[in-house]
């Protein structure tokens, strides 16, 4: 086990490291360059060229890639050419949106999915197991935006119980105005994403229930929903771990439409900002960060797979 | 000699006493202002920095000058030049000569004194040949600043230029203290107007406070916070909460809730802005007048202004009302679908042609779409390129590479843009520069003024651009505030007569 | 095809699917009206006014006739990504399955790319390029084909580890020979399954994309910047945001289950496992014998 994680371990850093070069590289291609747009329109060439002198951006590349990555391996992920704000302190400022409003929507979707999906697989030839698994098809296909748009209609336009969009400026220190600001943006992604999860958590518990073990446990006299509870989750559990895995990832990402439609000061509106801006030195943070995120996920994905799994063990 | 007095600005006439006594002054409700109020703001853009000297943007401009950073001249609510810093200065005959004479009092927020060595330093700084500051060419025609006593600064130009006293108005005559490392104006700017930067929490808000060594009448209140709320939506609702109590840039077309409350009062005045349709003038087809004037006959922008919800002016030249040089030309190629086809016709389009407009998506994409609409109708097929701002400045604005492009030429008495061959549009006419170069160095104003008149029609009628719109400044203010600017509210916002009542 | 039509879900599928892809066709001759013309004398129309099905935007431009066009847009984004993604998924997987040692390399590559996310290259792209429909079928291509990849790959490994494979191998067969006769059919059902996921995705990849700004550019119509251009009104007009959601709801409910009918008919092994089932009448299963 401890091999395997070691060697895991490696994987994850060498992924890191090539994550880290794409970005880098690829941003480059980019058109429009940063001193032009600090510099602005009333600006003459020599001016921009000299602004591009003093923000590096005329040294070669790679010393450029160098001392980018130098610096994020000691947590310094640079400073912002357009505001001069360190990096690292703003994504800390702006996951303190970010961060609340992905584990938010983790755990809702969990909470409904995993508790309706086990009922839909147990029921599934009953009108109700039907109907739930017949919701969660339509859940799937409502494109998360129009989500988040009809809810702030139903709740903020026309209820007004709950602030159609923004987070408060006072950030955290007024919990109960910050709270209602991201219930709709996580019911949103909780919905999209937990429609998606929920199908999963109903096949891989039907799966489970067809298995022999399954009736060999009911033989010893257990209830189906005791068999159910005490063998068939824990196997059920494996897949759905996997595919939690990949939604957190996609959650990450449907965060950035979220943010947008309820206008949240999250790490996905900054960084449409800062490619506007060519701010690259932000979004090279920015989307490293993201990438790292959804790549560490893999990584934890595979070792609980790893842990839980005696086949897996087995083979070594 | 040409000596300009004091303006009340600077009288300590009307104090307003803590707790009694009336408002003072016009102003919506009754009640005594409090001068402990804390007044918020919305505002639409965020500075990136509070560089004065080195990052461009309206945005910095809106919070820094005549509150934290202040001129030797300003403009008043009328858009007139009036004497800041300076408390009066006097031109030489042959107006190569500009002396200014500094108030006494002048100092900055530290306490330390303002004097003519601080704007020497801060003017040589600006126009140095190294200079950062994006309005360094306001100066170019200065050869020397002088400070003969410290409270006396010489400026000398090598040729006339009626463009000085505009641009000493402008960041390129901010004054700072001599000796300030730029890389602390993020942090800690050290102005010498009546608020200090108290705090800047960034993406939502700069707060600032009362400068209590301000050497002036002292501002009204206690402070001022400034809340970015790009969303239209988002800022409407903070008005009718009264989260903020003075809404400034409020969509026109979304303005129903609030002028329903019968309590808001909202506030109209001018805007220097032009939303100009810039056509490369060297381009193809576009280098023929006829097509030039085919496209602006087929735009009738009165639908647009409707649109966006009516409060937008024709503007029938790159001049807009704030400019003393302003007149309505709206008379030229007005709208007239039917010869405009036929001006197609005979320089050889019967049968219509293919542009692209370049946009940047910072608009709202309804204009763009508008265009498109508008020139089908005459048989223009319009590819509509929406492009990041960053893009749009390498594309169009460096490299020229566009057919037409639309943008808000925000600044005032820009004018000067047509007379530049190299800017983005390559309108190049011998007449239109003569004139510009004519009247940078008139010999008095008034000259000035006609010379860029008959430059304005001349840029008209060769249709160098289509000036679309020029919109209306719109202020949404709750009940008890006063002194608050009504016109250029965008790039400009003088809070030192700011005062308001307590909410109730 | 008969086993699509048997299930509920099948039906409706088609229908939706059908529905779609007549729309597409229709606006390529008809629309009540021309979806980009801007009258100022008709905003935010109420529906059934003025020969207006589905009333106005705030430019009185007519909502129906934007769905109707648009149709054509997410048609094609749906149709091309898809492809793109099959092929780019193919290409890599068989570049990381084939070859011993640079195959490691690319399923590395794999790996690191899934981690991005297909906004992330669509912003590129669109920042390079500009936004268009290309921009999204790129970004949609390349995200998808990335995760189609990744699955084909182990696919294609397991079948390269077969026995007739590597008697193939010994007897002197070339590589892709191999590939083309036997790995490349065998994957085929699970590429397939991938492809039918990525077509529901990437109409609703399309919609964020285009949302957000980085697909189609106005003023052509497309569904997912309706609802941006018409989400700032939401306060004074709700109701209009209503229809392209519809639309793009109702095309990729229709694709999911057209697929999910699709895989169910087409799939022998899920054919048993439904007819197996706890509760039921246990049917002795031919691995458990008593």
């Amino acid at each position: 086990m401890a091999v395997f994680a070691l060697r895991r371990l490696a994987l994850l850093l060498v992924s890191l490291l090539l994550a880290s070069v794409l970005i880098f590289f690829v941003l480059r291609l980019l058109s429009g360059d940063l001193a032009q747009v600090i510099a602005g329109v009333q600006a003459t060439p020599e001016q921009v060229e000299q602004l591009r002198h003093q923000l590096g951006t005329d040294r070669p590349l790679l010393a450029q890639y160098l001392g980018w990555i130098g610096g994020v391996l000691t947590g310094d992920f640079g400073r912002s050419a357009l505001s001069g704000v360190g990096v690292s302190a703003e994504l800390r400022q702006k996951l303190t949106v970010t961060g609340p409003l992905v584990l938010g929507s983790v755990v809702l979707s969990v909470l409904f999915a995993v508790p309706l999906g086990v009922l839909a697989a147990v029921l599934h030839r009953r009108r109700l197991g039907l109907g739930i698994t017949a919701t969660s098809q339509l859940g799937i296909a409502l494109p998360t935006l129009w989500v988040g748009l009809v809810l702030a209609i139903v709740f903020a336009v026309w209820l007004r119980w709950l602030p159609a969009q923004g987070f408060p400026t006072a950030g955290w220190s007024r919990p109960g105005r910050a709270i209602s600001s991201l219930v709709l943006p996580c019911l949103t992604l909780a919905l999209s994403e937990g429609a998606v999860l929920l199908r999963f958590v109903r096949s891989a518990t039907l799966g489970v229930l067809s298995q022999d073990f399954l009736r060999t446990a009911r033989a010893t006299g257990l209830t189906r929903t005791g068999a159910l509870l005490r063998h068939g989750l824990r196997n059920a559990a494996l897949p759905v771990v996997s595919i939690l895995g990949l939604q957190i990832a996609a959650l990450i990402v449907g965060a950035v439409v979220v943010e947008q439609v309820f206008t949240l000061p999250g790490v996905g509106r900054m960084l449409i900002t800062d490619v506007g801006n060519r701010d690259l030195v932000k979004v090279q943070g920015e989307v490293l960060l993201i990438a790292s995120a959804v790549l560490v996920i893999g990584f934890l994905i595979d070792l609980v797979h790893r842990l839980v799994d005696p086949r897996l063990r087995v083979v070594g | 000699m040409h000596i300009r007095r004091l303006t009340p600005l600077l009288l300590a006439g009307c104090l307003v006493l803590a707790g009694c006594g009336g408002g003072a002054g016009s102003g919506v409700g009754g009640g005594a202002a409090d001068p402990n109020a804390t007044v918020s703001v919305r505002l639409l853009l965020e500075p990136t920095s509070l560089d004065i000297t080195k990052v461009a943007g309206a945005a910095l401009e809106q919070v820094l000058l005549d509150n934290v950073y202040q001129t030797l001249l300003t403009r008043s609510a009328d858009q007139k030049i009036v004497p800041l810093l300076a408390a009066s200065y006097e031109t030489s005959p042959d107006g190569l000569t500009y002396t200014f004479r500094l108030h006494p009092d002048a100092r900055f927020a530290d306490g330390s004194p303002l004097t003519s060595a601080d704007v020497a330093a801060s003017l040589d700084r600006a126009r140095a040949a190294d200079s950062t500051n994006p309005n360094a060419k306001d100066l170019a025609a200065v050869t020397s600043v002088a400070t003969p006593d410290p409270r006396t600064v010489v400026i000398t130009l090598g040729q006339r230029d009626t463009n000085l006293t505009y641009a000493l108005t402008n960041r390129a005559g901010a004054v700072l203290k001599k000796g300030t490392d730029p890389a602390t104006l993020d942090a800690t700017p050290n102005g010498s107007g009546p608020f200090v930067v108290r705090q800047w929490r960034r993406g939502s808000a700069i707060v600032l406070a009362r400068n209590d060594n301000y050497w002036g009448e002292k501002a009204k209140v206690a402070s001022v916070v400034l809340n970015y709320i790009p969303d239209f939506n988002a800022a409407n609702n903070a008005q009718l909460t009264g989260e903020t109590d003075v809404e400034t840039a409020p969509l026109p077309t979304l303005l129903d809730p609030i002028r329903a409350d019968p309590d808001f009062t909202i506030t109209q005045g001018i805007t220097s802005d032009k939303y100009v349709l810039g056509i490369n003038n060297t381009k193809g087809p576009l280098a023929d007048v006829r097509v030039r004037q085919a496209i602006r006959r087929t735009l009738g922008v009165v639908g647009l202004s409707k649109i966006l919800g009516g409060t937008y002016k024709r503007i029938g030249s790159g001049v807009a009302p704030t400019d003393p040089w302003f007149q309505d030309l709206t008379s030229i190629d007005p709208y007239d679908p039917a010869s405009a086809k036929d001006l197609l016709a005979r320089a050889g389009f019967p049968n219509g042609l293919n542009l692209t407009l370049t946009v940047p998506n910072i608009y709202p994409t309804t204009i763009g779409d508008y265009i498109v609409s508008q020139l089908k109708q005459v048989g223009i097929a319009v590819t509509f390129q929406p492009v990041e701002f960053a893009s749009w400045l390498d594309k169009v604005y460096k490299r020229g590479d566009f057919d037409l492009s639309i943008v808000d030429h925000a600044e005032a008495r820009d004018i000067g843009n047509y007379a530049n061959p190299r800017y983005y549009w390559h309108y190049n006419s011998p007449v239109v520069q003569d004139l510009y170069r004519r009247a940078t160095t008139a010999a008095t104003e008034g000259e000035r003024d006609d010379l860029l008149k008959q430059a304005a029609r001349q840029i008209s009628l060769d249709a160098a651009s289509d000036w679309l719109l020029n919109p209306t400044d719109l202020v949404v203010l709750r009940p008890g505030i006063t002194g608050f600017p009504t016109s250029g509210t965008s790039s400009r916002l003088n809070l030192s007569q700011l005062a308001a009542t307590s909410k109730e | 095809m008969t086993g699509v039509w048997r299930s509920l879900g099948g039906r409706i599928g088609v229908v939706l699917v059908g529905l779609l892809l007549l729309t597409a066709l229709v606006s390529l001759f008809w629309a009540p009206f021309d979806p980009t013309f801007i009258d100022p004398r008709v905003p935010w129309a109420a529906p059934l006014t003025g020969g207006h099905l589905l009333g106005t935007d705030g430019s009185g431009r007519d909502l129906f006739s934007q769905i109707l066009v648009g149709s054509r847009i997410t048609a094609f984004v749906a149709a091309t990504a898809t492809a793109m993604a099959g092929v780019v998924g193919v290409g890599l997987a068989v570049l990381a399955a084939v070859p011993r040692r640079a195959g490691g390399l690319v399923g590395q590559f794999i790996d690191v790319l899934v981690a991005f996310p297909t906004i992330l290259t669509a912003m590129i792209l669109a920042a390079v390029y500009g936004g268009s429909v290309w921009t999204a079928v790129v970004a949609i291509g390349i995200g998808a084909g990335v995760n189609v990849a990744r699955v084909t790959r182990a696919e294609m490994s397991s079948v390269l580890g077969t026995d007739y494979v590597l008697a193939g191998r010994a007897a002197g067969a070339s590589t892709a020979r191999i590939v083309r006769r036997h790995v490349l059919p065998n994957v085929a059902p699970v590429l397939f399954v991938q492809l039918s996921l990525v077509l529901a995705l990437a109409v609703l990849a399309e919609a964020a994309l285009s949302y957000l700004g980085y697909g189609t550019p106005p003023p052509t119509p497309s569904w997912g910047r309706m609802l941006q251009e018409l989400q700032q009104f939401v306060t004074v007009h709700p109701l209009a945001v209503i229809w392209p959601g519809l639309a793009i709801t109702a095309t990729v409910l229709g694709l999911s289950l057209l697929g999910d009918a699709l895989r169910e008919a087409t799939d022998p092994r899920l054919r048993i496992a439904r007819t197996t089932h706890a509760g039921a009448h246990p049917v002795p299963r031919p691995e458990v014998l008593p």
